[in-house]
C-alpha cells in the first residue's frame, strides 16, 4: 500500500521539476522526465516479479506448455518499452517519433506471435480432418 | 536510486541556467553556452546510465534477451 504513495510521491516531484526546468532548460526538463519515469519502473520491478510468478503457478498448473508463457512475456516487456519511449518522445513534442516506435513495437510483437499463430491454425486443421 | 538523482537533475539543470546568465551579463557569450554545453553532457552520462540499468533490467526480467 505504502509502495503506490512513494511512486505517487515521485511522479508529482518529478512533474513540478520539469514545469521548474521548462522556461530556462526544456531540453534538461526532457532528461528529469525519463528520469522519473525509469526510477518509477524500478519501484515497480518486485511488484512485477510477484505477478509473474502467480502467472508461473497458474500455468504450471494447468499443462500449457511453458514456452507461450515466455512469449506472452517478451510480448508484454516488449509493449511496456515501446510505450515508455513513445509517451517520453511524444511528451517532448515530437509524436511523429513516437508514432514510428509504436509502429516498430507492433511489428516485433507480431514477429513474435507468429509461431504460435502458426501452431493455433495446425491445431485447427488437424481438428478439421 | 532515490528521488534524490531527480532533485540532482534539477539542481544543475538550474544552476547551468544562473550561470550561463551570469556570463551572458559579464559578457562571456561563448563561455556561457561551454557551460550549458558541459552540463548538459554531465546530465546525459548520468540518464544514460539509468537507461542502461533499465533495459538490462528490463530484457533480464522479461526474457527479451
Amino acid at each position: 500500500m505504502v509502495e503506490i504513495l512513494k511512486i505517487i510521491g515521485l511522479a508529482l516531484i518529478t512533474t513540478i521539476s520539469v514545469i521548474i526546468l521548462k522556461q530556462q532548460k526544456p531540453e534538461i526538463a526532457v532528461i528529469v522526465g525519463v528520469a522519473g519515469s525509469v526510477l518509477i519502473f524500478f519501484y515497480l520491478v518486485d511488484m512485477i516479479s510477484d505477478v509473474f510468478g502467480l502467472f508461473e503457478t497458474v500455468v504450471s498448473k494447468t499443462n500449457i506448455d511453458s514456452e507461450l508463457f515466455i512469449v506472452l512475456i517478451k510480448i508484454i516487456g516488449i509493449g511496456y518499452i515501446t510505450e515508455f519511449s513513445a509517451n517520453i518522445c511524444s511528451d517532448s513534442g515530437n509524436s511523429a517519433i513516437a508514432s514510428k516506435i509504436i509502429l516498430a513495437g507492433k511489428l516485433t510483437i507480431f514477429l513474435l506471435s507468429v509461431p504460435i499463430i502458426i501452431s493455433l491454425i495446425e491445431l485447427i486443421v488437424g481438428l478439421l480432418q | 536510486m532515490g528521488v534524490e538523482i531527480i532533485f540532482k537533475i534539477a539542481i544543475i539543470g538550474i544552476l547551468i541556467a544562473i550561470v550561463s546568465q551570469v556570463l551572458k551579463q559579464v559578457g562571456k557569450e561563448e563561455i556561457a553556452t561551454l557551460t550549458s554545453l558541459a552540463g548538459l553532457i554531465v546530465v546525459l552520462v548520468m540518464i544514460v546510465d539509468m537507461i542502461s540499468e533499465l533495459f538490462s533490467t528490463v530484457g533480464e526480467m522479461f526474457y527479451l534477451f
